[in-house]
């Protein structure tokens, strides 16, 4: 799970039972000594060499030029990298790898140069585009240990054939972030009655993708919602290239339906309740919402329903992700909003079974995530608190919310004592903004509105428990409330981000606390609060009014609105320099722990380390 | 010297010092060298089968709910049950026998112990233990003299234990919290809770309070801190991860404390249960958490039977109030659960004695340590 493997190690790859026979090695070695020589700007065959069977989704290698037994490391791919650059000492190439399939991976076609079997086009392309020399960067396209290379290299004419369609060579690159690589797509389309492709290239044996361990997502990205890549670091899909839409749909997508349906709680809850019945507000704003959100609902969980038949990899490293992780909570929650935010029109008295199903998937992720916190490996809070983390813990107090309203009695005392209990941990993680605490944005960005989320939830869910909106409620209430007055008052400094999906999570926030709001206006009948109710009720309002905009202008107009989801696409072997810093950051931790020589004396050594 | 030495996880560079004196008379195996290592750790025994027999005590009581469960569990023997109790009582007194013999002969190591960050939180360990004997004395009434004069004997000492443990997290140079902090010290909480709960048991509400204070403020700091996770507190070796299983015996107590105190079992003890329950569930989907402690037998295994009995405790008294199906279920397996664990623990005491002895004494070489700084 840590890339160790993956790192360069020195090991030797041990020989796939089918690959290369080392005289081929020795022949093809021979061959690359010649072009090495000959400079031909056509072709030097490009050797690749495949790792071992852990490593999966490299889409190019690097020789290093220094020796032979020097560690093989895996540089991401880039499409123009095509310069197609030999490793200077052939000897390089006595390594006991197979040498893997030389496929282009543009979308060039590749008739030409075929009697050299490489990816060709490496002359046009380079004329074509921005040759990138990386320390002779290899790209290849899959590692196949067990194809047979050696037909390529001694029938190359055998395949003319191989001439590959332009857009089955771009899928080739995703194959690692697909489902089994790319074996089910094969196999549907086998279904279909596809045409069979050539099998013995397509098949990969080792294209099981690497998995990325936290850590890396730490060292590679940064930003509040750890997405921007830092410049170190590089991709493994190419960057230049709009990647399938399924690809770049990500998971925080699900904001756009909690932002929706909280809209809907909103405006049942305006037209329902008594401190707001001078408005004359209709139920059917109510129902419009309600339809949209479940119309919303339905396109997001189908969309992503389909990424995770096709693209189960790329949903596997948003799980991994540390932010990205707690919008897989998302969807359940929005499920318990249209469950609370229904239309009387449509249904009055739920079944109770309907909230066990609900809950659910919500109790088996929280098993997961609070686990992670208390003991599992590197995913300790102190290092990976966000602000995201409060969608995991807004889940209970929704869920007790709707339990409470349904008349159960001790599912939502449960659900509301577990959320209490970690709420109350991240609430003091967060506020500390520990030094360790590499996820915490130190500017002002939206997702810090998820603050107000809970105790404006939990404000409601324990009077629906307690069926009074007694002391309790209403500490959480101001909470709340608080909370939200600091930060609006900061509103300037929310300034300067880049638009995502992902905001539209942050308005369900504003939607509960104004629902919460006019709960407490109808307890404390009062002008101000139900001024107040009126002007959150305003504020969230226009907020989700604006997004919607924003949205729908990134939609048409940029046709920016899904991007390349670069978060989920970093290597999972730090690049050199990189990799330099960190053990040189963990080696320093390790020199201080080893260095002490008695229990006590250890505490000592080990307290300014976590100032750093 | 490796096993309970590395139980403990004494720095390697520790073992080197000691001189060629010191070694010979480690090394020895005399019976009263070995009688000198029971160190605190033994007393998750004492607490174990303590917590056992209180579990019993109230599955036997007579309850308002004549639901066909409890009534299964009455027509065990009562003798098996007063087995049980002396069996604990003589456990509990062998073992404190043997660490006040450890403390005239070796109290060095003694101070050692109490200044190790797991050590010193077993040292509540023996009086815990003796409270909950007293609340399941089958003889001694709640309202008695003796009773009262049994409380204060046993509750003081864990009063001026968490005037110290206590101060030192938050005063000491040396120790803060951050790095002390490891699951067994939710056993300094767990004392006080006990002592809050015998306290309400005999009427003396006030003192049960304050007490329950306590418990419940450190309880959350040391919640968060535990959870936070700081870089360098993951001082705990492997070999003890079966103390995580207090993460869930702290919530349990305290609900069990409250209910006494506030003679019914309310929301807030409901809340408390059921935020064990979780993290019962969140452990029990981990085992490979404990996988490695599970290779060899060792004391350490007993921390496992403790945080079950009072789990199974609390959800008796959760049944009680709750009358259905759900909940009778819930007490009925986790009663079954600790039992059949302690059960197997005694067992595996039993066939593997050696295993448990202790060959060593794991804090003699910090007390040279200490001597040398």
């Amino acid at each position: 799970m840590d890339g160790e493997e993956n790192v360069g190690s020195t090991k030797p790859v041990s020989p796939d039972p089918e690959s290369f026979p080392s005289l081929f090695s020795y022949i093809t070695s021979k061959s690359v000594a010649g072009f090495d020589i000959t400079s031909s700007p056509q072709g030097d065959p490009v050797f690749a060499t495949a790792p071992e069977a852990k490593h999966g989704d490299i889409h190019c290698t690097t020789l290093s030029t220094s020796s032979p037994t020097s560690p093989i490391q895996m540089r991401p791919h880039h499409a123009h990298s095509l310069s197609i650059s030999m490793p200077s000492s052939p000897s390089a190439f006595q390594l006991e790898h197979s040498a893997g399939v030389l496929e282009s991976e543009i979308d060039i076609p590749c008739a030409i140069d075929f009697q050299l079997n490489h990816p060709v086009t490496s002359a046009t392309f380079q004329q074509q585009k921005q040759a990138k020399f990386h320390s002779q960067p290899m790209p290849v396209r899959n590692f196949h240990a067990n194809t047979t290379p050696e037909i390529k290299f001694l029938n190359p004419l055998e395949h003319p054939q191989r001439i590959p369609r332009n857009s089955r060579f771009k899928d080739k690159r995703y194959d690692s972030f697909k489902t089994w690589s790319g074996k089910l797509e094969k196999q549907l389309s086998n279904l279909r009655g596809k045409p069979q492709e050539i099998e013995e290239i397509d098949d990969a044996k080792n294209t099981k993708p690497e998995a990325v361990p936290a850590d890396r997502f730490f060292d590679a990205l940064e930003g509040p919602e750890l997405d921007k890549l830092k410049e170190s670091e590089e991709l493994v899909l190419p960057e230049d290239k709009k990647w399938p839409f399924l690809l770049r749909f990500p998971v925080p997508s699900f904001g756009i339906c909690l932002g929706v349906s909280s809209q809907a709680i909103l405006w049942k809850t305006l037209a329902t309740s008594p401190s707001t019945a001078f408005l004359h507000i209709s139920p059917a704003v109510n129902l419009v919402l309600w339809c949209i959100s479940i119309a919303l609902m339905g396109i997001v969980s189908s969309i992503y329903a389909l990424k995770i038949i096709f693209y189960f990899e790329a949903v596997r490293r948003e799980y991994y992700h540390p932010i990205r992780v707690n919008f897989f909570f998302a969807p359940w929650i929005t499920c318990l909003f249209l469950a609370i935010g229904i239309p009387p029109l449509v249904a009055t008295n739920l079944h109770t079974g309907l909230w066990y199903v609900l809950m659910a998937p919500i109790f088996l992720l929280e098993l997961k995530i609070y686990g992670q916190w208390m003991s599992g490996g590197q995913r300790r809070l102190s290092k990976v608190a966000n602000p995201s983390n409060h969608l995991s813990i807004v889940g209970n107090f929704v869920g007790s919310l709707l339990g409470a309203s349904m008349g159960l009695k001790e599912g939502p005392i449960f659900f509301f004592a577990v959320g209490l209990a970690h709420y109350a941990v991240l609430f003091v993680t967060l506020y500390q903004r520990l030094p360790t605490n590499e996820t915490v944005p130190r500017e002002l960005h939206p997702v810090f509105f998820l603050f107000v989320a809970a105790p404006s939830v939990a404000c409601m869910a324990w009077a629906n428990i307690t069926g009074d909106f007694d002391y309790c409620s209403r500490i959480a209430y101001f909470l709340a409330l608080f909370l939200y007055a600091s930060l609006s008052v900061r509103i300037n400094f929310f300034r300067g981000f880049r638009f995502s999906l992902a905001w539209w999570a942050y308005t369900f926030p504003m939607t509960g606390a104004s629902i919460a709001t006019i709960r407490y206006s109808a307890e404390v009948t009062h002008t101000f609060t139900r001024a107040l109710s009126i002007a959150l009720t305003a504020i969230s309002t226009i907020t989700v009014a604006t997004l919607l905009g924003l949205t729908l202008l990134h939609a048409f107009v940029r046709h920016d609105l899904f991007p390349n989801d670069i978060s989920i696409a970093i290597s999972g072997t730090p690049s050199k320099c990189t990799q330099k810093h960190t053990q040189s950051r963990t080696n320093f931790f390790l020199k201080n722990q080893a260095k002490s020589s008695s229990p006590d004396d250890r505490y000592i050594e080990a307290g300014p380390e976590v100032q750093i | 010297m490796e096993t309970a030495a590395v139980e403990l996880q004494i720095p390697r560079q520790i073992q080197v010092l000691p001189t060629d004196d010191h070694v010979a008379a480690v090394k020895s195996k005399s019976r009263l060298s070995m009688l000198t290592c029971f160190h605190a750790g033994y007393f998750r025994i004492s607490l174990s089968l303590c917590g056992q027999a209180l579990l019993w005590k109230t599955l036997i009581e007579p309850t308002t709910d004549a639901h066909a469960l409890r009534a299964v569990v009455r027509c065990l023997p009562s003798a098996a049950f007063l087995l049980l109790w002396s069996v604990a009582f003589l456990t509990l007194l062998a073992l404190c026998l043997l660490y006040l013999v450890r403390c005239v002969l070796c109290f060095r190591s003694v101070r050692a112990e109490f200044a190790h960050h797991v050590g010193m939180n077993y040292i509540f360990a023996p009086w815990i233990s003796w409270l909950l004997l007293l609340q399941s004395a089958p003889f001694l009434r709640p309202n008695t003299r003796g009773y009262l004069l049994l409380w204060w004997l046993f509750a003081l000492p864990i009063l001026a234990l968490d005037v110290k443990v206590y101060g030192q997290w938050f005063t000491q140079g040396k120790k803060f919290l951050s790095m002390v902090a490891n699951p067994t010290s939710q056993i300094t909480v767990i004392g006080n809770l006990v002592g809050a709960r015998a306290a309400a048991e005999m009427g003396w509400r006030e003192s049960a309070v304050c007490m329950f204070s306590l418990g419940i403020a450190h309880y959350l700091v040391l919640f968060v801190t535990l959870y936070q996770r700081f870089l360098g507190s993951d001082s705990l070796p492997s070999m003890l991860r079966p103390v995580f299983f207090l993460f869930f015996a702290a919530p349990s107590m305290a609900s069990l404390a409250w209910a006494s105190i506030s003679s019914s079992f309310d929301t807030c003890c409901k809340m408390l249960f059921f935020l064990s329950l979780f993290l019962f569930a969140s452990l029990v989907c981990r085992p490979a958490l404990f996988k490695r402690s599970m290779r060899r037998f060792s004391v350490a295994w007993w921390a496992y039977s403790f945080p079950l009995s009072v789990l199974a405790l609390a959800a008796t008294e959760y049944a009680q109030v709750v009358k259905g199906a759900v909940a009778n279920v819930l007490m009925l397996i986790l009663a079954v659960l600790s039992v059949v664990v302690t059960l197997l623990l005694m067992v595996f005491t039993a066939i593997r004695t050696g295993d448990l002895l202790p060959h060593d004494d794991p804090f003699i070489l910090c007390s040279f340590d200490s001597n040398l700084h």
